[in-house]
């Protein structure tokens, strides 16, 4: 069985797998990160999103043997070690942008890359486009759509502090 | 489909780590029996409703897409899945009936050969001719059709299903996700691999989202424990999405016409309903309960209607088996009420509260015997 040897989440692993293992497997059966989830096998739900060498890429469309020497990071890897949230954590926390939480994980980790490809900032509209690849069976995205537009503020340093949710 | 050629002389069999390969004529050969529905309506005329066969595996045809053909044991999950793309069976198309009323037009072709017509019942309730007497003297009538189309549960956890036996007792043990456990030992144990019960121990413990999905006796639990007993290992299944979306019992499908008596001071007069509902490729354990006795016996709502009147036909189709989900038939009654009474507001140029406010069955009438409530 090929050997695949990268970084996850700051740490280098280096991972027996089959040829045909997704990401998605190698980082839930076989690192037990299981905060990426699936929602489909058909590539078009995006609760599987991560981060690979910084671009976000639905982890069950993607070989695990492509992922040598990559960097990747997951939803477990993006809060700091003193446990604070990452901005955009933190926004779908403030603005309630989520409800069972199961497309969570691929929304923030597709939202970071949307943002940070984005400086010039992004627009209502661009934001829902942006998260075409995106699924989610509960919210109705409108508060999604709202802590993306808050969280990229910060993410931007246009604020140090995420504007506050209305009550 | 027709089965042309089984899955039986499949070269599956001999792929790296198969253990085994079985079919539904290996089940059938064995005695094994299908899988029954465990709640029966009466026809209009007091005959039974046509409950045709459901084997655990397809047999020679398949009827709907996710009808299981084989079953496929191996070491690892992913020598099994290599390996089930080898099993090979040849088929033939049929034609296939994806809607309830191609399903029932004269020389529509059979789901079942047993069942004419693709009818598996018609059946009524209430008191049509004082339905047809207050809606001679209706001041309006509002209309309303409804497709209340069917949904697929997609639990965030797929069914599984772990067999086991102990040869030294004869004893088997199923772990599954069902909301039901008790129910499936019945089923499984008398209707299906007839073994006694107290051979049997089921056990539910994480069950993960049902509403209803994971209520049914489905045909993975039964050929799990069964291929355990054979096999003398543990067998387990686990469902992808993909068979999420194909197998698990979706819910409603129905289309609905119903009418609406009114006095000129918006008072409910008579309300009629015909429903066709979609009991899909097989019954399913307790399909045929849900459009008469969990919608329709509804159909009063909060209303104080004198006269109700609602028919329904259960159509085989070729989609999956429909079955209850979340509510069961209450949601179909509660939209369809709702709707309707909104358009008959809408049409009277009523307030939708108003209307409401002048049919509410009043609080010192309860209990109030309603028309479509069972006594
Ligand atoms: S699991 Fe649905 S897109 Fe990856
Ligand atoms: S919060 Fe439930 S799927 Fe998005």
């Amino acid at each position: 069985m090929p050997k695949v040897s990268l970084t996850v989440n700051g740490k280098p692993v280096s991972v027996e797998v089959e040829n045909r293992t997704l990401l998605v497997e190698m980082l839930r059966e076989q690192l037990r990160l299981t905060g990426t989830h699936v929602g489909c096998d058909t590539s078009q739900c995006g609760a599987c999103v991560v981060h690979v060498n910084g671009a976000s890429v639905k982890s069950c469309t993607i070989l695990a043997v492509q992922c040598e020497g990559t960097e990747v990071l997951t939803i477990e890897g993006l809060a700091a070690p003193d446990g604070t949230l990452h901005p955009m954590q933190e926004a779908f926390r403030e603005y309630h942008a989520l409800q069972c939480g199961f497309c969570t994980p691929g929304m923030v980790m597709s939202a970071i890359d949307l943002v940070q490809r984005n400086p010039q900032g992004l627009s209502d509209r661009e934001i829902r486009e942006g998260l075409e690849g995106n699924l989610c069976r509960c919210t109705g995205y409108h508060n999604i759509v709202r802590a993306i537009a808050a969280a990229q503020v910060v993410m931007h340093g246009k604020a140090s502090e995420l504007p506050r949710a209305a009550e | 489909m027709r089965m042309r050629k089984s899955a039986a002389s499949t070269p599956a069999r001999s792929a790296p780590g198969v253990i085994a390969v079985f079919t539904g004529a290996d089940m059938a050969a064995e005695k094994i029996g299908v899988l029954p529905c465990s709640w029966q309506v009466k026809n209009k005329d007091g005959t039974p409703i046509a409950e045709p066969p459901h084997p655990v595996l397809a047999i020679s045809k398949v009827r709907h897409v996710g009808d299981p053909v084989a079953v496929l044991v191996a070491e690892t999950k992913p020598q099994a899945r290599d390996a089930a793309e080898r099993i090979a069976s040849e088929w033939e198309v049929l034609p296939a009936l994806a809607s309830m009323e191609a399903a029932l037009d004269a020389g529509a072709p059979l789901v079942h050969d047993e069942v004419p017509g693709n009818l598996c019942y018609d059946w009524h309730l209430g008191d049509e001719g004082a339905v047809d007497a207050a809606f001679a003297k209706a001041c309006k009538v509002a209309r309303l059709e409804l497709f209340n189309n069917p949904l697929i549960p997609n639990a965030m956890e797929p069914r599984c299903a772990v067999g086991d036996y102990d040869a030294a007792t004869g004893d088997y043990t199923l772990w599954t996700t069902s909301q039901n456990p008790h129910v499936i030992r019945l089923l499984k144990g008398a209707f299906v691999l007839n073994v006694p019960e107290h051979t049997l121990c089921v056990f539910a413990a994480d069950v993960g989202g049902g509403f209803g999905s994971k209520i049914y006796h489905n045909a993975e639990e039964a050929i799990v424990t069964w291929a355990a007993g054979k096999l003398k290992r543990p067998v387990k299944w686990t469902a992808d999405r993909t068979e999420s979306f194909r197998s698990d019992m979706p819910g409603r499908d129905h289309v609905t016409q119903a009418k609406l008596a009114l006095d000129d001071q918006g008072r409910f007069l008579a309300l009629r309903v015909r429903t066709l509902a979609n009991m899909g490729a097989y019954l399913s354990s307790f399909a045929p309960c849900v459009p008469p006795y969990l919608s329709a016996t509804l159909l009063a709502g909060v209303y104080t209607t004198p006269a109700i009147y609602a028919e329904l036909k259960a159509v085989f189709t070729n989609t999956g088996p429909v079955d209850a989900y979340r509510g069961a038939g209450r949601p179909e009654a509660t939209l369809l009420l709702k709707r309707l009474v909104d358009i008959a507001a809408h049409e009277m140029g009523m307030d939708r509260v108003e209307i409401r406010r002048r049919n509410f069955i009043p609080k010192d009438a309860c209990p109030y015997q309603t028309p479509a409530a069972l006594q």
